[in-house]
């Protein structure tokens, strides 16, 4: 368990609970419990109910990923950022059209116009292989985040819909996030650089 | 089949039988026409009845809806054949407004507008200041100044560009009058067929065959020098139904300035003080529309050098308090019946009534601190705090919180769950505050705009996630009843009458009841 994977897990979290941890990072409870000691004790991560970066957590973070950043063909990462950011446009008018029919919150009645949103999810998720395959490339961490995104696509065909939007739940909209958070980052924008110019909307 | 369906299917299936388009397809709106809303549009119809009453509406004429259903019908030439007669309308415009269509010394400028029977979303809208070139520039400037001739012109290419050519930049602006007005007709009758007019139509059920009219009208000038500038005009409030007009006026500008939002519009009472007369001239307009149309209005005019225009009406949109004290109002001076007043208050107004609310009269004295996008409903107060540590340990002291960010991600999401509220400074309808608050049912209001957060930290605030407002303060919720809200009982009063014996049904009910009533009656 590397310190930058395991402070980035928690910063994307915020706040978690020991067991969401190991099971947002995939790995063993004791492995990831042993970690979490360590940098704790180390002055990173704050424990309380629920586990938190202090803020020598946060800068040591904002070094590590900048020297991760150094080693990356930049102009490779951006292209494959900027095909991101045009799945990203259809994934977020999917979520709206879930959430939101005629400007009101949708009731989920009607089933057909439920599986038409539904059913453009599988095109998204086909659509954002290759670029995470090509990001996977420069920033080998990333691998994590196919198996994710699958499992909550699988989850949401099992008839399950939460895993769809729910936050706190590694659900497709809370992983795509995290994954975006990612991308932004190691981009070298922030989320703030982003929404202003309109690619978060 | 319907009638329109069968006309359209005549007119496809047999070159022959192909109606003679001529004189009739292009209608001077001089208050004459006895021709249907389905032929002249929306707009047309009510230009043609505002001149039937005497009233100062500048002159038009309009190409009824058919020949836009035969253009999309495949008739390619039929612009050509109705041609002869648009120029000899426009002829017409020219002597009634006794100037001169593309050149001077007296220019005559033309707006171009759609109008379906019943408006909807994605059609063209209009096209301002047509018929400028640059001996057309000059003569504007000699006659007005050349600082108001080049800002026409530059609005009118603007305009053009964006509208007509759908800023498609390898295309440019006709200079030729004549090109720049057939173009916009054009225009209008392509964008009966643009996906979002098209996905509204299937949306609402409406057949595809209609088509649209185009008005074209001489423009009136809002934005010359001296007691000049345009408005929009509320026959009455429509937040509250109070007997009042409310408007905007803004001195030296043109229609779309109002609606746009760009500028600070002053209140009415502006207008009263600096040109009397016009305001008295437009109050009576108001009264006079409103008791023939019987309902409250949205008028919008202009005032070119002093003299009162009014460009177009139609009936205001309207809260649910305001459609009850209206609908009572309208019928205790008989300008309705029971069965209208019923029709003018849908289930979903009283369901609206019925669940606690921001009422009108308490969101009109609170003080509007910030305005953004509605991104999720509810109304909910608390106190406002920027930092997420500091809102979960405020939450933890069952403190009512309310999380403002600059925007947020998903490390703010435990912030998001114990607040009550989400407030960003940037954002849209599909940023993830807009998501995670519906998911979360939080009240939400987005894209408020930098220094929000800074400007709201600490402050106790309520939140109206549905209208996209923050206030200052904790403001009341409440509710109507239909037993102790005096409107709405006199409402349910008449409800039971028209119905007959339904003594405990409830209003909504019986509101449902009366609507399926009416719609097997007509069918």
């Amino acid at each position: 368990m590397d310190e930058l994977t395991l402070l980035q897990a928690v910063r994307l979290k915020g706040r978690v609970r020991h067991g969401d941890i190991a099971a947002t990072l995939d790995d063993d409870e004791a492995a990831v419990d042993s970690a979490v000691k360590e940098l704790t004790e180390a002055g990173l991560l704050m424990e309380g109910k629920t586990l938190r970066l202090s803020p020598d957590g946060r800068a040591r973070l904002t070094e590590l990923l900048a020297d991760e950043r150094r080693g990356l063909d930049a102009e490779a990462f951006a292209k494959a950022y900027d095909e991101f950011r045009g799945v990203n446009r259809e994934f977020k008018s999917l979520i709206s059209q879930w959430q939101l029919r005629h400007g009101e919150p949708n009731d989920h009645g009607d089933a057909d116009y439920d599986a038409a949103v539904l059913g453009r999810l599988d095109g998204v998720h086909q659509a954002v292989l290759p670029i995470l395959a090509s990001a996977t490339l420069q920033l080998p961490r990333l691998d994590a985040y196919p198996a994710k995104l699958s499992a909550a696509l699988e989850k949401v065909h099992a008839g399950d819909t939460t895993w769809l939007t729910r936050p706190i739940i590694d659900s497709y909209h809370t992983v795509w996030f995290e994954l975006h958070e990612e991308l932004i980052g190691a981009a070298g924008l922030t989320r703030e650089d982003e929404a202003k110019a309109g690619h978060t909307e | 089949m319907n009638l329109a369906c069968l006309r359209f299917m005549t007119r496809v299936t047999s070159d022959a039988a192909r109606p003679d388009l001529g004189r009739d397809s292009v209608i001077p709106l001089d208050g004459s026409s006895r021709l249907p809303r389905e032929a002249l549009g929306n707009k047309g119809f009510g230009i043609n009845f505002m001149r039937s009453l005497g009233l100062p509406v500048p002159p038009a004429f309009c190409l009824i809806t058919d020949v836009c259903a035969m253009a999309l019908a495949g008739d390619e030439r039929v612009l050509d054949r109705v041609w002869p007669d648009v120029l000899e309308k426009l002829r017409w415009l020219e002597s009634e407004t006794s100037r001169t269509f593309g050149h001077g010394p007296r220019p005559l400028l033309l707006s171009v507008r759609s109008g379906a029977a019943q408006s909807m979303p994605g059609m063209l809208d209009t096209v301002l200041d047509l018929g400028i070139d640059d001996a057309v520039q000059q003569a504007l400037g000699s006659h007005a100044s050349p600082e108001f001739a080049a800002d026409t012109r530059s609005r009118f290419r603007a305009m053009y560009q964006r509208i007509v050519l759908g800023d498609d930049s390898s295309a440019d602006v006709p200079d030729d009058p004549l090109v720049q007005l057939r173009g916009a007709i054009e225009a209008v009758f392509a964008s009966w067929n643009s996906p979002r007019a098209a996905a509204y139509r299937a949306h609402h059920g409406l057949d595809g065959t209609g088509g649209t009219a185009v008005v074209v009208q001489a423009m009136v000038f809002g934005n010359l020098h001296r007691d000049s500038g345009t408005g929009v005009l509320l026959s009455r409030n429509p937040a509250t139904g109070a007997d009042e007009p409310l408007g905007e006026w803004l001195p030296g500008a043109q229609g779309e300035d109002v609606v746009s939002g760009t500028f600070d519009c002053l209140p009415l009472d502006a207008l009263r003080t600096e040109q009397p007369r016009v305001f008295n001239e437009l109050m009576a307009a108001a009264k006079e529309l409103e008791r023939l149309g019987r309902d409250v209005l949205d008028i919008e005019f202009s005032v070119e050098e002093g003299r009162l225009w009014l460009l177009q009406t139609r009936v205001a949109k309207r809260s649910p308090q305001a459609a009850v004290r209206l609908a009572l109002k309208f019928r205790a001076c008989g300008l309705i019946d029971d069965a209208e007043a019923l029709r003018r208050v849908t289930p979903e107004h009283v369901r609206a009534l019925l669940s606690p609310s921001l009422q009108p009269e308490t969101r009109l004295a609170a003080t509007l601190l910030a305005t953004g996008l509605p991104a999720s409903p509810g109304v909910t107060s608390g106190t406002a705090y920027t930092d997420v540590d500091a809102a979960l340990d405020a939450a933890d002291e069952d403190q009512d919180v309310i999380l403002v960010r600059i925007s947020t991600s998903p490390d703010d999401v435990a912030g998001m769950l114990a607040a009550r509220a989400i407030v960003t400074e940037v954002g849209g309808a599909t940023s993830h505050a807009a998501v995670v608050s519906r998911e979360i049912g939080r009240p939400a209001v987005v894209g408020c705009g930098a220094g929000v957060a800074a400007a709201l930290d600490g402050r106790s605030i309520t939140v109206d996630g549905g209208a996209g407002e923050v206030f200052d303060g904790v403001l009341e919720l409440t509710a109507w009843s239909e037993r102790d809200t005096p409107d709405l009982a006199a409402l349910a009063a008449i409800a039971r009458r028209v119905l007959g014996d339904v003594c405990e049904t409830p209003l909504m009910a019986m509101l449902t009841a009366f609507r399926l009533a009416e719609r097997s009656d007509v069918g």
